[in-house]
């Protein structure tokens, strides 16, 4: 794609920062071009705080030759703000749909600082009733963790649902958007960009940070057959890097849900309470991944309440 | 007394509801005379003027000493073999929670009353006390502190076409039995949301309403095991342990579970109990 020449990215700058004057907000968000128009912001492996405003997730945006499409908004509506900047650094062009991912705060609560462009805010068919038996549960945490950084991240309706695939012609590109099944969540969207072969995986892909399972540990590894199948150069993780090789990016992933599938089952059989499965399940992870210990007894504890009804 | 059990924690479970949510977020850091005050006032909501003894260690709740899931954080109340047979009834209360009163147990001729265990949502740090109640109208009990926070208004199913698809059904396990005078072992799951009606949707600003198990009947052969009264406080896809003895003489029966829940649902299912030496 072409960028817009530099007095139009000043005038788009200036509007910007006249129209939302900001708490020394600047369009310095760090973005990396990963493929022709297709770009990424990384999240640190962190838990939410006031220091990284809920960034924790990989976001970012793809520009077609006459609209742009956001991934992911982003984790609070001041991230949410640095990340409609630094479109606007780059892009005049329309930001005509905002995609969210799945439910988790940390990919949706930038999604208030898209408002005034009036986007098609766009989720899985099954995002609406997740919304509503959780939204009031993650604002409450996140202004616990964010404080006043909080202020303004609020849950947004949505305008459009997919339910099977939605494509969206950006001009010059297409945007293929696939609704899952259970998995990480019950609501996860993945988006192929099929000029650049760059699969969009959010958080069906975890690399190097443990993965959480919030949907179907056996759903998952399911999506995760037919995810391999897709032909793609690279993938977007929902965080780690920026991009990554697929479908290779994959293996870590599988392996640790297969060992936990398996070693919780083997617990389920031998009577191990709920409490204690998760100090036998799937040790040998341990060390490959960041913030194991923060999500690994969850993980364990909500595929034990899976797994016992098979 | 003048009142029947049931009666009484209904009654009871009201006055919580209404009277004794204590404001203030920072629950986790109430003083111990602050705890002891609360646990004190809950006595008497619950058990009116009766004396509440200190069971000592006729009476033990095994529960996680810090939870790792609030909203699914595993409780067992054991009794010694020595008190069990004069056993009636356990009240479960979680202190700090929305609705204290978590559970009343009542059990029927046929349960082995050393041990029942459920799941339960933790809202704070907070004291359980489990009170075991003889048939002669005494009252045991014994206290656990747990760390905790934000089970009741936790995000609830993680797949809901599952939950509303599922929504009553259950499973019952039996551990194996190597003989047949021995107590039977029992896991029974059930999957129902047991939604606590503590979420608001944030667009419509609607609670999502309350929708739980009020009581549940575990027969065995038309004789009961255990009753229970039980509330939001029950983790969502309700789980029990709990052992019971058939008569020595009846040929092996059937085990029937039945519920009750807050939107006047009512599910049942009955399994045939496997013989000692299948098992």
């Amino acid at each position: 794609m072409s960028l817009p020449p530099p007095a139009l990215v000043a005038a788009a700058l200036v509007l910007f920062c006249a129209s939302a004057p900001s708490r020394g907000e600047t369009a310095g968000l760090a973005i990396t071009e990963i493929a022709t128009g297709v770009f990424v912001h990384i999240g640190v492996h962190e838990e939410a705080s006031p220091a990284n405003a809920d960034g924790i997730a990989n976001i970012g945006f793809i520009v077609g030759n006459e609209a742009v499409a956001v991934i992911d908004p982003g984790g609070s509506a001041k991230e949410g703000r640095e990340l409609r900047a630094a479109i606007r650094s780059r892009t005049d062009r329309p930001i005509r749909y905002v995609i969210l991912t799945h439910v988790h705060p940390d990919h949706i609560f930038g999604a208030a600082a898209f408002r005034d462009d009036h986007p098609d805010f766009i989720g899985h068919a099954k995002l609406p009733g997740a919304l509503a038996q959780r939204g009031s549960y993650y604002v409450e945490r996140l202004r616990d963790s964010l404080g006043e950084t909080a202020q303004g991240s609020e849950i947004v309706a949505l305008t459009l649902l997919v339910s099977t695939r939605l494509d969206l012609e950006l001009g010059g590109r297409r945007l293929v958007v696939r609704a899952h099944g259970p998995a990480h969540t019950d609501n996860d969207l993945t988006i192929l960009d099929e000029e650049t072969r760059t699969l969009w995986l959010a958080d069906l892909l975890f690399v190097d940070r443990i993965p959480v399972i919030d949907g179907s540990l056996v759903g998952w590894l399911k999506e995760l057959d037919e995810l391999i199948a897709i032909p793609a150069d690279r993938a977007v993780p929902g965080h780690g890097p920026a991009a990554v090789a697929w479908p290779a990016a994959a293996e870590p992933e599988r392996r640790y849900l297969e060992a936990v599938a398996r070693d919780t089952r083997a617990a389920i059989k031998a009577e191990i309470g709920i409490a204690n499965a998760y100090r036998q399940v799937a040790n040998s992870e341990r060390g490959h991944w960041l913030l194991f210990d923060e999500y690994h007894p969850r993980n364990v504890t909500a595929s034990y309440k899976e797994l016992e009804w098979e | 007394m003048g009142v029947t059990p049931v009666m009484l924690s209904r009654a009871a479970l009201c006055v919580l509801l209404l009277g004794f949510a204590l404001p203030g977020p920072a629950r986790a850091g109430q003083s111990e005379a602050q705890r002891a005050e609360r646990w004190s006032d809950l006595r008497h909501a619950i058990f009116g003027d009766r004396v509440v003894e200190d069971a000592g260690d006729r009476v033990a709740i095994d529960a996680p000493a810090r939870a790792e899931d609030a909203a699914i954080v595993p409780v067992a109340i054991r009794v010694t073999d020595t008190l069990a047979p004069d056993i009636r009834g356990i009240y479960l209360v979680i202190d700090d929670n929305p609705s204290p009163l978590a559970a009343h147990f009542l059990f029927g001729p046929l349960a082995d009353t050393r041990e029942i265990a459920t799941r339960v949502r933790i809202d704070d740090y907070t004291y359980l006390h489990a009170i075991a109640e003889t048939v002669d109208g005494r009252l045991y009990a014994t206290a656990r502190f747990i760390k905790a926070s934000g089970g009741c208004s936790a995000p609830a199913s993680k797949d809901q076409a599952l939950a509303l698809q599922r929504l009553g059904k259950m499973k019952i396990t039996f551990r194996e039995r190597p003989e047949p005078d021995l107590p039977i072992d029992a896991k029974l799951l059930i999957s129902h949301p047991n939604n606590s009606g503590l979420q608001r949707d944030q667009l419509t600003q609607y609670f999502i309403p309350a929708d739980f198990m009020q009581t549940l009947e575990v027969t065995y052969n038309g004789q009961s095991i255990f009753r229970l009264e039980s509330d939001i406080a029950i983790s969502e896809d309700p789980s029990f342990d709990f052992r019971f003895r058939p008569p020595r003489s009846a040929s092996l029966g059937e085990i029937k579970v039945e519920i009750l829940d807050s939107s006047q649902r009512h599910f049942s299912q009955s399994w045939p109990i496997p013989a000692a030496t299948q098992m």
